[in-house]
This record gives structure tokens, C-alpha cells and sequence, in this order.
């Protein structure tokens, strides 16, 4: 999917620079500032919505939010595009 | 420029199951090779067996005889158009594989007298539920033995000298830092080419499978990569065996018009009627499976069960899950295109076209000609997509360890990394507007709409490949604002690519056959196309070729 308007919150304080959400990030949305240790959700409109940086998150510090009206399964019919 | 380089006795492309597998395979027979891994994002985390099912395809040693399933398959998924000693040697590996995978540390459940807990699936297979943590357990094991990874680094091209492959021209998607990886040998496990279309987790984007064309690797059943699946249409989760119980607006059970019994998993006749009742007007389709069946009755007296055991993968379903109950109101389902091509040729040790290159999983499924006439796993046979990604690390290490005392590090041509590193130097700097977005788009549009690439018709891949013309006339256009953005580039010139060698073979194949379909060629046509088509680039020229099939011991019925 591409141009997806997923969203991704992110409690600064919450996190503890584990770096582990970083890691899961299997399309690069997610960089790392090494200076503050924290992740940065810098292409948020790649996010295929997988939720695994979430989920290994262990200080709940991110929440992943779908728009799944922003992504297309691309049919012909105008009701499936 | 300047670049950084490394080398190594063994570069592997790739960090996902098969990538993995093969690296730690190769450590484990030859410890003294140096063995490499540059993967695009984390070696362990990215690839899809740590997002997917998590089951695997079991064959019970005592009572399937590889040759018996050979012959299932060839009549039932692959219509006759795969390479069927290599399917019994696949199927003939698998407990070996299981323990192999379970040495390595992935948890696959046991009871306890040791033997693997699993669940039959029909007559000839069962599967067993692994948990996510697969690859990241694997990537540990690697570690242990030594093998070195370089994260965050995506292939460009591969480097050739005398027409070998002796390494791979690489860079940084964090900050572009350009790099040659020299290797004595080099293996591509890039995954498949999903055009980015269905999300599903699969991060294949074909550009493995285009620096292996552009080296001038074969190619092989690049016409098989058009895998779609049933999808619920708000959430778009993917509605695995819907075919089976399919309904029409009139609540009519329209999957009696296209299967006469049960199939092993999803037919492209399935996605045709689809399309089919939905251009009739008697849309929406929906998937009833019908109540829940009642739980097994209990033994009297049986002490309560013990809650399951929390698995690692728990979080990440739940959370998917929820997510999609929120939206998803009813049954209502449409096609969602998947693609999976995996067209890299290789032979029965995974050794490309390429003295020096070899090419395994998902990049080389169809390549291989394993399963014939079906796209990618789970290619109608569900829980092989981890198992083929195995087996074939497994052969390719074979044939890597066998020769481990010939290995050496070549030399490359210089000019030929300069240009690879230019390539990203040009997409930054270009002034233009053009994105790689905007060439991904013109692709799906040529790709998604399932009449055009499922259900194909002369007329409906004229128009396609309409949209793949404008995407590929975009290429000389496109720039990046970063490397994310440059790494999307590539990824977006590979889906041209691909889509181009899809509608050019679906158009040489003037049949239908198993997963491939042509409404202005309905049928099977042993006579002429109990073929492969393969094709390579020839200075500068897509050329494509027909190929026999390996001999069969089960012959299509009208070649024998
Ligand atoms: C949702 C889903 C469910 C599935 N369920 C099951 C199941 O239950 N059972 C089963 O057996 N199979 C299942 N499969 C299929 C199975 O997961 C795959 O067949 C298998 O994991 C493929 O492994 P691979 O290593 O060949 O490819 P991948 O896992 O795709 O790995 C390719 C790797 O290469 C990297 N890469 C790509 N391009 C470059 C580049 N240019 N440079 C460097 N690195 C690059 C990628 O980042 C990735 O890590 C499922 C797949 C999905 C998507
Ligand atoms: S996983 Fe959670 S704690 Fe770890 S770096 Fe990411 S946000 Fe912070
Ligand atoms: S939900 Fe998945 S794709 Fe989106 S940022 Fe998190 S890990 Fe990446």
C-alpha cells in the first residue's frame, strides 16, 4: 500500500531507548535518534499497519492507528477501489 | 566516489528465513568461511515468517511417500509444469527440516513422548503452529556461530567480472553510505515482487530479483507471479479457505460454479467468479462459513485444561485483530492482489545462471519450477512458504560447502560499482517532481485489477501494459528527496520490471493452466505449452525462450 494515512502515537516519556521498535520495523518508517534515544516515526505513510512495533514495545509508548480507508484494494468497481 | 568495502567468503542478500537458514547452514558445515549478511532492514525482524501464519507443512515419514504427494500436486496445484524430482526431494526432507529449524532454535511444539504436536490438514498433510520468534531465533544462532550481519543495507547491483558474480554494490538506507561487498560466492534471498499492493506483511518489492536480471541471470515462470486472495474489503485481512463458501447478493452459493470439490486452497476460478458476479450486478459477494462447530465433548471427570502457554506472537494477532473487528461488519469480500513472482532460475543446488550467484526462497520459487503452474507460497499448499525457504538454503549451502575449498574472492569491475553508486548520486540530485510513488501507483493500476492480471484476456493486458509503458517512460524522471526515498526508487524501477516480464510471458502463454488463467485461452494445451517460459537480458534486449520441463515421472495425461 502506499500514500496510507495510518498513525502512529508516541509517548516520549513513556519509552525506555530499547531501540527494539526500531529494529521491527520491516519497511523503514521508523529511524532512530541516537542523540535522545528515542525512535523517530518519520515515514508514517509507508506504515503497512503490522502493529509489531507496538507490540514489542514493553512500556505501551506507542499506539498504531489505523485509517484502513486509506488503503485501496485497487478493483475496477468504483466501490472497490 | 569514495565507498566503503568489505569482503567476505559469503555474502548473503537477505536476512529473512531463508537467508538466515542458509547462513547458519553454511557456518555449521564450514566454520572457517566467513559469512555475511546485508539485509535492507533487521536480519531477524524483517522478512515475513516472523509476521505470517506461523504454520508449517508436515508429511508423516510413516505414512506419505514422497512420490505419492508428487503425483497429488502435479495433478491437483501444479498441472504438470514442475520440476517433480525437486518436489520429492523437498517433501522427503521435511521432518529433516524441522529438526534442523528446531536445533537452530525456533519453538515448534512437541507432546511429550518428542514426537511433533500436529494438526492433520487433509489426506496427505498436517501442519504444526510455530511461533513468530522464528527468525529472530535463528538470527541468535547465527550470531553464535560467528556469522556477521550489516543492517539497514540494501543491495544496488551485484558486481560481475568474466560474467560472475563476485559481489554486490550496496548502501545505507539510513544515510546512503555507498558500499562493495566482494564475495567468493553470493546468495540473493530477497523475497518476492508484491508491487506493493496487498500490505500482508511481505515486504518484497522484486529489486533482488531485478539487479539478478540486470546481471543477466535467467529468469523463469515470471508469468506465475499473480497471486491473489479473498480479502474482508474493510480491513482487508486476508480470508483464508473463503472460496469454499462463497455467496452472491442472491444468496446463492457461487462456488459450486467453479469447484466441483474441495481444493487445497484458493483457485484463480475463485477470484474470476468474483469478478464475474460483481460485473453481473449480483455483488456483494460474501463468505459464510457457517456457525462455529461445537467444541469436542469433554471426558468426564477430565481435569481442566491448563490456560495455553503465552507465545511471543500473541500481542501482535490480538492487536491485529481487534483492530480489524472494529471495522470489519460483515463478510462482504474482493480480491486482494498479492503477486509473489519469484522468478530467479536455479538449479537443484539453488545456483543460478550465474557461476557465483545462487538464489533461494522466495525469490527463486518459480524459478526453481518446484511447484509449476502457481505462484509463490503458499502456492495452494499451505505452511510451505517457510519450508521451501529452508529447503532451499539447505541445498544451496550443500553445494556452497562442497566447493568451500575453491572459494576465493575475485576482482570486480570498478566502473561497473561507480555506476550503481551514480544511480543514487542522480536520484537525489535530479530536479524533478516525479516520485517513486507515482511510478508504484501506475503499476498497481496495471496489476491490482484482478481481470487484467488474474483473469487475463489479450484486450484487458493491452490496457496494463498501457499503465506499465507510462511507468516505465516516468523512470528516467524520478528523484528522491532522501535515501528512503532512493531506496523507493529502486524499489519502484524493479516493479516495472516485473510487471513488464508478467503481462510480456502472460502473453506468450496462450493457455490456461492450474493458477494461470485466459479467458480468450480456456484451455490446457499440453501440446504447446507443456513449457517454461524463460527469459534473460541479451545485450540490453529481453529475450525469452521456452524451456522443457524436467523428465516426470507423472506425465500430463496426454503426453504420455
Ligand atoms: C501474511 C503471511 C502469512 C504467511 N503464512 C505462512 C505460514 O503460515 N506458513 C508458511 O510456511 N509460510 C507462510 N508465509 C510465507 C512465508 O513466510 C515466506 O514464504 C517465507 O518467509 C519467505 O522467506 P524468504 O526469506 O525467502 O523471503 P522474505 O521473508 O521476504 O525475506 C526477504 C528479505 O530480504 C530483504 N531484502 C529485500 N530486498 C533487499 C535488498 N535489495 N537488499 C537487502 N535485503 C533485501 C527483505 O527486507 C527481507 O528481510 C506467509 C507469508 C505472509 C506474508
Ligand atoms: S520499543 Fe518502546 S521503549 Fe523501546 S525504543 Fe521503542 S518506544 Fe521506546
Ligand atoms: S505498524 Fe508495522 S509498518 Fe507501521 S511503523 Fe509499526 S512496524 Fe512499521
Amino acid at each position: 500500500m502506499i500514500n496510507t494515512r495510518h498513525r502512529i502515537e508516541f509517548d516520549p516519556d513513556k519509552c525506555a531507548g530499547c531501540q527494539l521498535c526500531y529494529k521491527s520495523c520491516f519497511v523503514d518508517v521508523i529511524r532512530w535518534d541516537a542523540a535522545n534515544r528515542k525512535p523517530v516515526f518519520q515515514y508514517v505513510e509507508d506504515c503497512e499497519h503490522c502493529f509489531y512495533c507496538q507490540s514489542v514495545c514493553r512500556r505501551d509508548a506507542i499506539r498504531v492507528i489505523p485509517d484502513y480507508e486509506s488503503e485501496h484494494l485497487l478493483q475496477s468497481f468504483p466501490q472497490y477501489h | 566516489m569514495e565507498y566503503k568495502t568489505e569482503r567476505c567468503d559469503v555474502l548473503v542478500i537477505g536476512g529473512g528465513i531463508a537467508g538466515l537458514s542458509c547462513a547458519v547452514s553454511v557456518k555449521e558445515q564450514c566454520p572457517e568461511l566467513d559469512v555475511l549478511v546485508a539485509e535492507k532492514n533487521f536480519a531477524g525482524y524483517s522478512g515475513k515468517a516472523n509476521r505470517g501464519g506461523g504454520v508449517l507443512q508436515y508429511f508423516d515419514p510413516e505414512r506419505i511417500d514422497p512420490w505419492e504427494f508428487v503425483k497429488f500436486h502435479a495433478e491437483k496445484i501444479g498441472a504438470y509444469l514442475g520440476d517433480q524430482e525437486l518436489m520429492a526431494e523437498y517433501v522427503a526432507m521435511n521432518k529433516g527440516m524441522l529438526d534442523k529449524l528446531t536445533s537452530w532454535g525456533a519453538v515448534l511444539p512437541k507432546r511429550e513422548d518428542g514426537s511433533y504436536r500436529v494438526f492433520p490438514t487433509g489426506p496427505m498433510t498436517a501442519m504444526i503452529a510455530t511461533d513468530l520468534d522464528i527468525t529472530l531465533n535463528i538470527r541468535k544462532t547465527a550470531e553464535k556461530l560467528g556469522v556477521r550481519f550489516v543492517d539497514k543495507t540494501a543491495l544496488i547491483d551485484l558486481l560481475t567480472d568474466d560474467g560472475g558474480v563476485t559481489g554486490a554494490a550496496v548502501f545505507s538506507i539510513l544515510d546512503g553510505t555507498p558500499m562493495v561487498i566482494r564475495a567468493g560466492e553470493t546468495v540473493l534471498a530477497t523475497g518476492s515482487q508484491n508491487y506493493r499492493i496487498g500490505s500482508m506483511w511481505g515486504s518484497g518489492r522484486g529489486d533482488g530479483i531485478a539487479a539478478a536480471y540486470r546481471a543477466g541471470a535467467k529468469l523463469r515462470n515470471v508469468e506465475f507471479g499473480n497471486f491473489a486472495q479473498l480479502a474482508r474489503v474493510r480491513s482487508h485481512n486476508e480470508v483464508v479457505y473463503g472460496e469454499n463458501v462463497m455467496y452472491n447478493a442472491k444468496n446463492e452459493h457461487i462456488t459450486k460454479n467453479f469447484m466441483k470439490e474441495r481444493e487445497t486452497d484458493i483457485p484463480s476460478t475463485a477470484i474470476r467468479e468474483w469478478f464475474t458476479q460483481i460485473r453481473e450486478g449480483n455483488g456483494p459477494v460474501r463468505v459464510d462459513y457457517g456457525p462455529p462447530p461445537p467444541p469436542p465433548p469433554k471426558a468426564e471427570n477430565a481435569p481442566p485444561s491448563p490456560p495455553p502457554k503465552p507465545r511471543y506472537g500473541d500481542r501482535f494477532r490480538k492487536l491485529n485483530h481487534e483492530a480489524a473487528a472494529a471495522v470489519d461488519q460483515d463478510m462482504e469480500v474482493a480480491p486482494l492482489f498479492i503477486g509473489e513472482q519469484s522468478p530467479i532460475a536455479v538449479d537443484h543446488l539453488m545456483k543460478t545462471s550465474l557461476p557465483g550467484l545462487h538464489a533461494i526462497g522466495d525469490c527463486s520459487y518459480c524459478g526453481s519450477g518446484v511447484a509449476g503452474a502457481v505462484p509463490a507460497p503458499p502456492g495452494r499448499n499451505r505452511g510451505s512458504g517457510i519450508l521451501n525457504a529452508v529447503f532451499s538454503a539447505l541445498k544451496c549451502a550443500e553445494g556452497i560447502a562442497a566447493g568451500a575449498a575453491e572459494i576465493s574472492v575475485r576482482g570486480y569491475d570498478e566502473a561497473q560499482a561507480q555506476a550503481a553508486f551514480a544511480r543514487i548520486t542522480a536520484l537525489l540530485e535530479r530536479k524533478s517532481s516525479v516520485t517513486a510513488k507515482q511510478v508504484t501507483a501506475l503499476v498497481q493500476q496495471a496489476m491490482a485489477p484482478v481481470e487484467q492480471s488474474v483473469w487475463m484476456h489479450e484486450e484487458r493486458m493491452k490496457k496494463a501494459m498501457d499503465y506499465v509503458d507510462q511507468a516505465e517512460a516516468l523512470l528516467p524522471e524520478m528523484s528522491a528527496k532522501d535515501t528512503h526515498g532512493v531506496m523507493e526508487c529502486f524499489e519502484a524501477e524493479a516493479m516495472v520490471l516485473s510487471a513488464k516480464l508478467h503481462y510480456k510471458a502472460s502473453e506468450m502463454r496462450k493457455e490456461s493452466r492450474g493458477w494461470f488463467l485466459r479467458e480468450d485461452y480456456p484451455e490446457t494445451d499440453n501440446k504447446h505449452w507443456h513449457k517454461w517460459i524463460a527469459v534473460e537480458k541479451r545485450n540490453g534486449e529481453m529475450v525469452f525462450s521456452l524451456e522443457e520441463i524436467p523428465p516426470e515421472r507423472f506425465p500430463a495425461p496426454d503426453m504420455e
